[in-house]
């Protein structure tokens, strides 16, 4: 039996028998005076959102126990295939982008590696004065050393099939030119070494379809940018460490920063149109946990490894354009359960799309199993001894607590795993580290109410059939003002006002319940400006390896950026937005 | 063949064309009266 295979047995079973124990408590607790059909259905609904949290919270568990293990050890220094690096843009800021590929170049050629590389930016690009300045920036792109015959742009005049038609675009075109594709993001950057070793990886291994790395968030300048650069840098590659032992020769691809073989991307990949019309049918919108499932379907080992530093994206730097972006990927997973069953997937794509879905289901389970709560305290009052009542209150007290403890038990174990390796010392040192992993809980906990309507909505808004589309995301690190994140959050602190007055009036001493979900609804509009405030960009708290000591491609990329400042016109850094752009065009 | 591309492009891409045929992803609907057609079969061995 394969390791990965064991490791599947025990995980589910560890977190069945978790939600099963819990569940099991909460009915006990929830029914000393005898059950009715609403005690049945919180318990139900306690022991499916408990068991993908279970589950979920266990891969970080797992690794951080984990040893680290080896990197395999340098090879030749160029890579035998060649490997078209793949960046496809739209109507993002084309400076900062081809700013990371002239760093990435540059890297490849300090490597001596860059004859086995291209450059290729496939614009989607719909605004013409966007596209404008794009072909401004490249011609400066092409001025970059061994930039002649490596570096191409092409734009397309109708962007079929989004991201996914893009590359496929490019693939059916000029894909046979290539044995490999490293497919990027507008704001991806990789360092030389990672690109070169990727490419080795795939030469060593004639099996392998796909390889995927563990992007650390870099350039987050907010403090909620900086929650996410933190936790992305401190836990995920822990949690990609654990998750990666289940996943064994079946893998995520995250739709950027990963390698893939052309042959086997071209032969699986295909995406089809589902049948019937968006949000349900269409096109597929999050292509690439199916494109990893097709890649396994047909016989290809899709690796993630965390091991592979210089990996590099970047993030939303406020609560809004993080909710915009969490819109489309909520859209895109619920899309997923359409092809659950497709025919030949193996189990665990099927069980990996599953879980994407309950990601965005989680939420509104979650605020099911409040809401049947509240109603259970309604209800006629069931007459019992006060000592079985003190009991019954415990035994949900106790409930509580296990379940706090299960989200930050592994976040903790990192910290002293972190103590004993000495990671520590790259992010600050201990005492940093704790305190930053303390605000990153606290931050996260006072967040999760807000998250939890938002999620609830975008599910709503997606099942009721009204289409979110891909917008820009704007990654410019804008401050939110108090009535701008009052504009955007009044419908959840009504929600807030509500559920405190509801509560209140039908059932006071529920409000002990109920106050730590709504009270964060209530000051939603504080937390999303102040956490949209700047952090300064070398402090400790919150400091990741990469903020404290940017690496070379990273200070690269700055430089690059700084130079072309000096002698070209951006503007996208002088407050230009998308809607300047369509009056430009228009 | 050398394609013509339909859109500006700096610098000639490759012409190395390779296929990417389309997957299947869903299983053909069955048609309704199957269903009603199955429903009377059990009903008749009753």
């Amino acid at each position: 039996m394969k390791t990965s295979s064991i490791a599947r047995v025990c995980l589910v079973t560890l977190a069945l028998g978790a939600s099963g124990g819990g569940a099991y408590v909460f009915f006990a607790s929830a029914t000393a005076g005898g059950a009715s059909w609403l005690d049945w259905a919180r318990t139900a609904l306690l022991a499916i959102t408990l068991f993908w949290l279970v589950l979920g919270t266990s891969f970080g568990l797992v690794g951080s126990l984990l040893p680290a293990g080896r990197k395999p050890a340098a090879m030749a220094a160029s890579p035998r295939g060649r490997t078209a690096i793949l960046m496809p843009v739209y109507n993002e800021d084309p400076q900062a982008s081809f700013a990371r590929i002239a760093a990435m170049n540059r890297d490849l050629v300090r490597l001596g590696a860059e004859s086995r590389f291209d450059f290729i930016i496939l614009s989607d690009t719909t605004r013409d004065a966007v596209a404008a300045e794009e072909a401004d920036w490249f011609a400066r792109l092409l001025d970059e050393p061994g930039a002649a015959g490596r570096v191409y742009y092409r734009r397309r005049e109708r962007n079929i099939g989004r991201k996914a038609g893009n590359i496929e675009d490019f693939v059916s075109r000029s894909g046979a030119a290539y044995d490999y594709a490293l497919i990027l993001d507008a704001d991806s950057l990789m360092s030389g070494e990672t690109i070169v070793e990727m490419a080795q990886r795939m030469d060593e291994n004639s099996r392998l379809g796909l390889l995927q790395t563990v992007p650390r968030v870099i350039a987050a300048r907010s403090f909620f940018g900086r929650c996410m650069q933190f936790s992305a840098g401190c836990f995920s590659p822990h949690f990609a460490r654990g998750a990666a032992l289940l996943q064994g020769d079946e893998g995520p691809y995250w739709g950027h920063n990963a390698i893939v073989r052309m042959s086997a991307f071209a032969a699986c990949c295909g995406l089809p149109e589902l049948s019937g019309p968006a949000p349900h049918g269409g096109h597929i919108l999050s292509h690439d946990y199916v494109e990893a499932a097709l890649l396994a379907r047909g016989g290809w080992q899709v690796h993630v490894d965390p091991r592979l530093g210089g990996s590099f994206e970047e993030g939303p730097d406020n609560l809004i354009e993080y909710a915009k972006r969490d819109r489309r990927w909520c859209q895109g997973n619920l899309q997923h359960r359409r092809i659950l069953g497709a025919p030949r997937l193996l189990w665990w794509s099927r069980f990996t799309l599953l879980q994407g879905i309950m990601a965005y289901l989680a939420s509104p389970l979650w605020l099911a199993l409040l809401l049947t709560s509240l109603l259970a305290s309604v209800m006629p009052q069931r007459v019992f001894a006060d000592s079985v009542m003190l009991e019954a209150e415990a035994g949900l007290m106790a409930l509580a607590i296990a379940v706090f403890s299960i989200l930050v038990l592994p976040k903790l174990l990192i910290v002293l795993r972190g103590l004993l390796d000495g990671r520590n010392k790259r992010f600050g040192g201990t005492g940093a580290v704790l305190i930053s992993v303390l605000v990153e809980i606290a931050f996260s906990t006072v967040m999760a109410p807000v998250m939890l309507v938002l999620q609830t909505r975008a599910i709503a808004q997606t099942l009721l059939g009204t289409d979110g589309g891909w917008p820009a995301t704007a990654r410019d690190g804008s401050r939110v003002t108090l009535s701008e994140g009052f504009a955007a959050s009044w419908w959840i602190v009504a929600l807030g006002i509500s559920a405190i007055g509801v509560t209140a009036v039908l059932t006071f001493d529920s409000l002990v319940w109920v106050l730590p979900v709504a009270l964060p609804l209530l000051l939603a509009p504080f937390l999303i400006a102040f956490s949209s405030a700047p952090l300064a960009k070398r402090s400790w708290l919150l400091g990741t390896p990469e903020s404290l000591d940017p690496p070379r491609v990273v200070r690269t990329y700055l430089e690059v950026f700084e130079a072309w400042s000096k002698t070209g016109v951006n503007h996208f850094a002088q407050g230009w937005q998308l809607k300047d752009a369509a009056r430009v065009s228009a | 063949m050398k394609y013509q591309p339909l859109y500006p492009a700096y610098g000639e891409l490759p012409d190395a064309p390779l296929a990417m045929p389309k997957q299947v992803l869903e299983r053909p609907q069955q048609p309704r009266i199957g269903l009603l057609q199955r429903a009377l079969f059990a009903l008749s061995w009753r």
